[in-house]
């Protein structure tokens, strides 16, 4: 592994031996390329495959939710599937897609010709995948896969009351599988610092770039807390008397919540970026208030690492004060983030293509998550909605309503890019339209549900309890949500099958990648692909800005 | 039920809040929809950023984030005065994998008396109750047995997590008779979903003349709760 200065990259952005670039390439090649598009392609898919399974396991636990008192799932079978369902979309889908995205996208937005560290990038990759087999592989064990939920609080995880290797395999999973992540992290981190092309100064690196900056520092500085907790568990596994003691079990929460509050930016900021990249492309004007938001994601990412405890309000063993503080204090980067969303469609020219409709969903969706998320974070308010079906509400509304609009966004917005096809207009609004009401009609009546005393995690509920209404609207809504993601597989598949071509760049998009080939070559610029000027953080519009006064 | 009306106001103003903020960002959003079409042939802005707009935004943000902090702290100050208040009897909370007891340590006849136990086994309708008299300040002393569970009484709008090898406590009174569902909210293994028990509030005469007949039938069962 070497690092070349930016100057000799350019020079070299032709395609060795002159072989012309395959557009899709060979599976042992695919398999262990370290192009970063290549290793990027690999990650994007495979959480993508994960994201289907882990959502097949949702709606199951909502068959089973839809009436009280039902008996479509056994409770040891619905405990495994709610733990592999949450612990996996987590550690497995949200957080590795995000980063693949950097690993993607991040070498092209700032001019390199391939991701710094790819040999590690590529470890990367292989550790992540073979986290999420042995996790995943966990159901074909004797007692099944683990089933004490993605943040596992021993002594119920430990070897006394989880006994049984699918519990040890999901331990095992998630921390390689994280440590995967962590050196993706690294090198995404070190091509954003280390590897720009000449002329692209910190600041006119594009927001999706700078959201993967403040990301991966969030993942080099909270996630070796969450291998530390696996350790732990790890060691109560074999000798359950470590968690005789209160320190230990305390201990665990504090060093997965320094974790566990971390990744949910993590899951958050890449989308929201990427959004913020959606809205100022087809607002046909750069990003508004590009500065202050790139200060509040760090600032956001700082704050992040100082807010765990919050989680942890009712084991009546956290300093409130101070975490509801840390916890309130959020809304302030946060603000800004949708002050800059607001002010660039306020003053853009809209165009209603595909990604936009995702991106503009995305805006009083996530909000939604982000104001409960205040709530959550008030003490007087979290001994009610804690490890209630709140909870679930506001973090399905954070993750799904918010985050993986942000990801269908992005992926709207860079398939043709990635592949050079375009998707069905057509079809994709009818997948939009259907998960739009497929979110809300799941998510929505799971507040009111909290409220009225649904408690998280339950394989059934009493009729008397009086949620079956609510209940069976939500499963309603998974229903929608499962037709949607069909319409999306068709929509995909078919336009592989018969491409229609993109051209290089589809939407007039304002950043370096859109100025290459589609999908990009090997070394991603070319003599006949070359780089434009960079001249800010959207060198595109400033281009198509200049030719324009040419012209006239 | 103090902790109750305090969540009650928090969490309305919270929810004004919040709607309002929503309800802003909604109708901003429409607008751009509706109004900032490219068809329309609009003046499209080239501005990158507005600081001083910007600045004063992040500041009212802050003044804002703060009151918020203060407030809120304040709330969770007062709900908690009620566990400074002298304690009139005690419960001892006993969770386990998966149910519950209630023992009354300290029942009218004095510190030789065994105490009362609620036992039940969480079984269809066979719940355990935690039978308390209105008017009094009541300690409840949380403990578990084995993993972490969590005493949820929706109708007080409080949760306290049990651990084992650390006791939890907080002081109720309950202004009202009536009998309320009890949840454990922790996750905590195969039976979790029936972890559910009753809270009975009586009258304190009522409450002494059920302790009395419980003390002479030692454990009680269920339904004579
Ligand atoms: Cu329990």
């Amino acid at each position: 592994m070497t690092l070349t200065a930016p100057g000799r990259d350019r020079d070299r952005g032709r395609a060795p031996g002159g072989r012309p670039p395959s557009r899709y390439p060979s599976g042992r090649r695919l398999l262990l390329s370290t192009d970063h598009k290549r290793i990027g392609l690999l990650v994007l898919g495979t959480s993508l495959a994960l994201l289907f399974l882990l959502g097949v396991l949702a709606l199951l636990m909502r068959a089973q939710l839809a009436r009280p008192e039902s008996g479509f799932l056994d409770s040891a079978v619905y405990n495994q599937f709610f733990t592999i369902h949450g612990s996996g979309m987590i550690y497995l889908v949200m957080t590795p897609f995000a980063i693949g995205l950097g690993v993607y996208l991040v070498p092209l937005q700032v001019g390199a010709p391939n991701i710094a560290l790819p040999r590690t990038t590529l470890l990367g990759y292989w550790l992540y995948a073979t986290g999420a087999v042995i996790m995943l592989a966990g159901f074909a064990t004797p007692h099944g896969a683990h089933a004490a939920g993605w943040f596992s609080y021993p002594p119920l995880a430990d070897g006394r009351y989880s006994p049984g290797p699918g519990s040890d395999m999901w331990v095992a999973g998630v921390f390689l599988s994280t440590a995967g992540v962590i050196l993706m992290g690294w090198a995404v981190l070190w091509t954003a610092l280390r590897k720009r092309a000449e002329g692209m100064t910190m600041l006119r690196m594009p927001l999706f770039s700078w959201s993967m900056v403040a990301t991966c520092l969030m993942v080099i500085g909270a996630f070796p807390a969450l291998l530390a907790a696996l350790v732990l568990l790890g060691i109560g596994r074999a000798d359950p008397s470590v968690f005789d003691s209160n320190l230990w079990i305390i201990g665990y929460q504090h060093l997965f919540w320094f974790y566990g509050h971390p990744v949910v930016y993590v899951m958050f900021f890449p989308y929201l970026a990427a959004v913020g990249e959606v809205l100022a492309t087809f607002a046909r004007r750069p990003f508004f208030g590009f500065r202050l938001t790139v200060l509040s994601l760090l600032v956001f990412a700082g704050l992040s690492m100082s807010v765990w405890g919050h989680h942890m309000f009712t084991t009546g063993q956290a300093t409130n004060d101070y975490y509801s503080l840390t916890s309130i204090a959020l809304l302030v980067p946060a603000g800004i983030e949708y002050f800059a969303m607001l002010g660039t469609i306020l003053g853009g020219a809209l165009v209603f293509r595909p990604p936009m409709l995702f991106a503009l969903a995305f805006i009083p969706q996530f909000l939604i998550g982000g104001l409960t998320g205040i709530m959550v974070g008030t003490p007087v308010i979290d001994y009610q909605a804690h490890d209630s079906y709140f909870v679930v509400a506001h973090l399905h509304y954070v993750l799904f309503a918010g985050s993986a609009f942000g990801l269908f966004a992005a992926f709207y917005f860079w398939f043709p890019k990635v592949t050079g096809a375009m998707l069905d207009d057509r079809l994709s609004h009818v997948h939009f339209w259907l998960l739009v009401a497929g979110t809300n009609l799941t998510f929505l009546p799971m507040f009111f549900l909290g409220l009225q005393g649904m408690s998280r995690r339950i394989v059934s509920y009493a009729e008397f309890d009086g949620f079956g209404t609510l209940n069976l609207l939500a499963s309603i809504g998974a229903g929608l949500l499962a037709v949607a993601m069909l319409v999306f597989v068709y929509n995909v598949w078919t336009s592989l099958r018969w491409p229609r071509p993109a051209g290089d760049d589809p939407w007039q998009g304002q950043t370096l990648e859109w100025a290459t080939s589609s999908p990009p070559p090997r070394l991603n610029y070319t003599p006949e692909h070359p780089l434009p000027p960079i001249t800010s953080y959207a060198p595109l519009y400033d281009l198509r800005r200049t030719e324009d006064g040419r012209a006239h | 039920m103090h902790r109750r009306s305090v969540f009650d106001q928090v969490f309305a103003v919270e929810t004004a809040i919040a709607l309002a903020v929503f309800v802003i960002v909604l109708g901003l959003l429409v607008f751009a929809v509706v109004r900032r079409r490219a068809r329309a042939g609009l003046f499209v802005s080239r501005r990158r950023e507005w600081k001083p707009v910007e600045l004063c935004y992040a500041g009212a943000l802050a003044a804002v984030a703060a009151g918020l902090v203060i407030y809120t702290a304040l709330a969770n100050r007062e709900q908690g005065r009620e566990n400074d208040r002298p304690v009139d009897l005690r419960v001892e909370v006993s969770a386990f994998q998966w149910c519950w007891e209630f023992a009354h340590p300290d029942p009218a006849g004095g510190p030789e008396d065994e105490p009362v136990t609620a036992r039940a086994t969480c079984r269809g309708d066979d719940l355990p109750t935690l039978v308390v008299p209105t008017g009094r300040n009541i300690r409840l002393e949380l403990d578990s047995r084995d993993v972490i569970h969590s005493f949820w009484v929706p109708e007080l709008r409080y949760k306290l997590d049990a651990f084992p090898g650390h006791r939890n406590e907080f002081t109720v009174r309950f202004d009202r008779e009536g009998r309320w569902i009890g949840h454990c909210a922790e996750f905590c293994g195969h039976r979790h979903h029936t972890m559910d028990f009753w809270v009975r509030a009586v009258s304190p005469e009522e409450y002494d003349a059920w302790l009395l007949d419980a003390q002479t039938g030692q454990d009680i069962p269920a339904e004579t709760a």
